[in-house]
Parts: structure tokens; C-alpha cells; sequence
């Protein structure tokens, strides 16, 4: 593969359980995206998949690293947790599968549609994951 | 259709801004889980949900959300209204329930985005 250019990186991190900050990651790449001047489409798709990959390390994880990267062809971003893994991958992707707790519940997540979300949103998505160690979700949006 | 109209309609609570109630609405959306208002609301609609917490701002700076209302009494408390005020985005609340409020503003030409329609904002996997 060639070598990318990169035209923009940044590191966020993100803590579990922190309800109170939810979503102000992906807030603030919808705004770095907006104020470049990446086109409309691109930015939403972004920031969905960024909000919902962050809400899943709030509500599952303990705690994760966020890489947020511009090239001139696409969005790339890779996000790496300490947590519980994921048990069953297949299940996970599937609409409607859910272990959010019933607090979760209250709070408006639980639907089973964020990572359907973030596959249908994205260019390309990988997600790896190990047992009581942690997950490692990879998706790129291309601008074009 | 204005945020006015909508507001004298459903006679709402205005708990932001009367400036923003200017704000003309083309599409509705109705939930209260976060990730449907991901996955299938229109970038811009207005969102009527009985979630009333410190996500559905988050939701609706993602979404460009045009405005807020929260159905069956439930009132935001304070820190929710400062952040909606803040980022500029309307909120309401009605006493009346989301079924009853959706059929209101339905029958006065309100619409949500067609299940068969494409997804033009470039969003989700609307066919
Ligand atoms: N980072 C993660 N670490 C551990 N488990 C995860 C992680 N992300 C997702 N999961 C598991 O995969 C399931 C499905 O995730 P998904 O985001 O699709 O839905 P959800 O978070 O349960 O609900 P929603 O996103 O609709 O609010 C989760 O319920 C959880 O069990
Ligand atoms: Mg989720």
C-alpha cells in the first residue's frame, strides 16, 4: 500500500462511564471537519460513526484511545479500548443485539444499532476484539 | 412550518431563545433511542421524544437537530436548558403525550423521512 499523505491527526481519549462528556469527542471532529471545509455528507457520516464508537466505549469500556486522521482521499479513524472485548462479533453487528444495562436503557441507548451504524455509515470497517483485554474498531470515510 | 406554529399548536413551553422559534421545520422525527435518531432521522428535523437528558443535545448538535420537543410534561432541568441555549438550539415541552403530538403535527403537513426514501443527505442505509 502507498504511503498517505496526512493533512491532519489528532489523539482523543475517552473514559468510561463518563456520561456526563458523551459525544463531545465527536463533536469536536464534526467541527475540525466542518471548519476545513469537508463536504456536509462526509462530515455527518463521520461524526455519526464517531458519537456512536464513543458511546460504546462510555458504556462498555474503560477506557480508549481515539485516532482521528485527514489524507487528502479519506477520514480515517481508529479507535483502540481496554475493556471487555466483545464475545461474539457477529452477534454485536447485528441489528437489535444489545447487553446495554436497563440505566443504559433509560438514557436512550440500547437500540443494538451502533455498530450496524457505523458499518452502514462507513467506507470501510474492521473491528477486532479480545476477550477481557479490549476492542479495536477501524473505519475510514473517503471524502470522494 | 415555523417553530412558532408548532409551539401554539402543541402549546408548548418555549425554554429557549424566542428568536430561534423562527426556525422553519420540514421534518419531524420521533424516539427515544439515541441510535434510531442516528440511523434514520433527516439531518435538520425537529426531534419529539419523552428522553430528556444531556445525550439528546449531543444528538442534536451530530444530527443538526432544527429543535427539541420533550412530550408528557417532562420538564428539562436547569444544566439542560443552559447547553440547548448555548448551542443555539430550540426546546420545548408539551403536555401532551408522543403519539398525540406526532398525530397533531401530522395532520398539519408534517412529515418524517419515507422509509422507501433515499437517503439524500448522504446518511445511513435509507433504500
Ligand atoms: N467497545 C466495546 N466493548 C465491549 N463490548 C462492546 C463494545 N462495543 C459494542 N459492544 C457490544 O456489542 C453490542 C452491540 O453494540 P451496538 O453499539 O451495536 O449496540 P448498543 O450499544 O447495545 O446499542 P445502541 O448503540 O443502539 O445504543 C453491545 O451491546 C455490547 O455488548
Ligand atoms: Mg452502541
Amino acid at each position: 500500500m502507498m504511503e498517505q499523505e496526512i493533512l491532519y491527526n489528532k489523539i482523543f481519549g475517552i473514559s468510561g462511564k463518563d456520561f456526563a462528556n458523551a459525544g463531545s469527542v465527536s463533536v469536536k471532529i464534526k467541527k475540525i471537519l466542518k471548519e476545513i471545509g469537508i463536504k456536509p455528507e462526509v462530515v455527518y457520516r463521520v461524526s455519526i460513526c464517531c458519537y456512536e464508537a464513543e458511546m460504546n466505549v462510555i458504556m462498555y469500556a474503560r477506557i480508549a484511545k481515539l485516532n482521528f486522521t485527514i489524507t487528502p482521499n479519506e477520514v480515517i479513524i481508529i479507535i483502540e479500548d481496554e475493556g471487555p472485548g466483545i464475545e461474539n462479533i457477529e452477534l454485536a453487528m447485528k441489528e437489535g443485539f444489545s447487553t446495554a444495562t436497563q440505566e443504559m436503557r433509560e438514557m436512550g441507548f440500547g437500540a443494538g444499532l451502533g455498530l450496524p451504524n457505523i458499518k452502514n455509515n462507513s467506507d470501510e470497517f474492521k473491528i477486532e476484539t479480545e476477550l477481557l483485554k479490549g476492542t479495536k474498531l477501524f473505519f475510514k470515510i473517503y471524502l470522494n | 412550518m415555523q417553530l412558532k406554529e408548532i409551539v401554539n399548536i402543541l402549546e408548548c413551553k418555549n425554554h429557549t431563545d424566542e428568536g430561534l422559534l423562527w426556525r422553519d421545520i420540514e421534518y419531524c422525527y420521533a424516539t427515544d433511542m439515541m441510535s434510531d435518531v442516528l440511523k434514520t432521522c433527516k439531518i435538520g428535523s425537529l426531534l419529539i421524544t419523552g428522553l430528556v437528558n444531556q445525550q439528546v443535545i449531543q444528538v442534536a448538535e451530530i444530527m443538526d437537530l432544527k429543535g427539541i420537543i420533550f412530550v408528557s410534561g417532562k420538564e428539562p432541568a436547569t444544566e439542560i436548558i443552559e447547553k440547548a441555549n448555548e448551542k443555539n438550539l430550540p426546546m420545548l415541552t408539551t403536555e401532551k403525550q408522543l403519539f398525540e403530538a406526532c398525530g397533531i403535527l401530522y395532520t398539519f403537513g408534517l412529515r418524517g423521512r419515507e422509509i422507501f426514501q433515499k437517503a439524500d443527505d448522504g446518511t445511513g442505509n435509507s433504500i
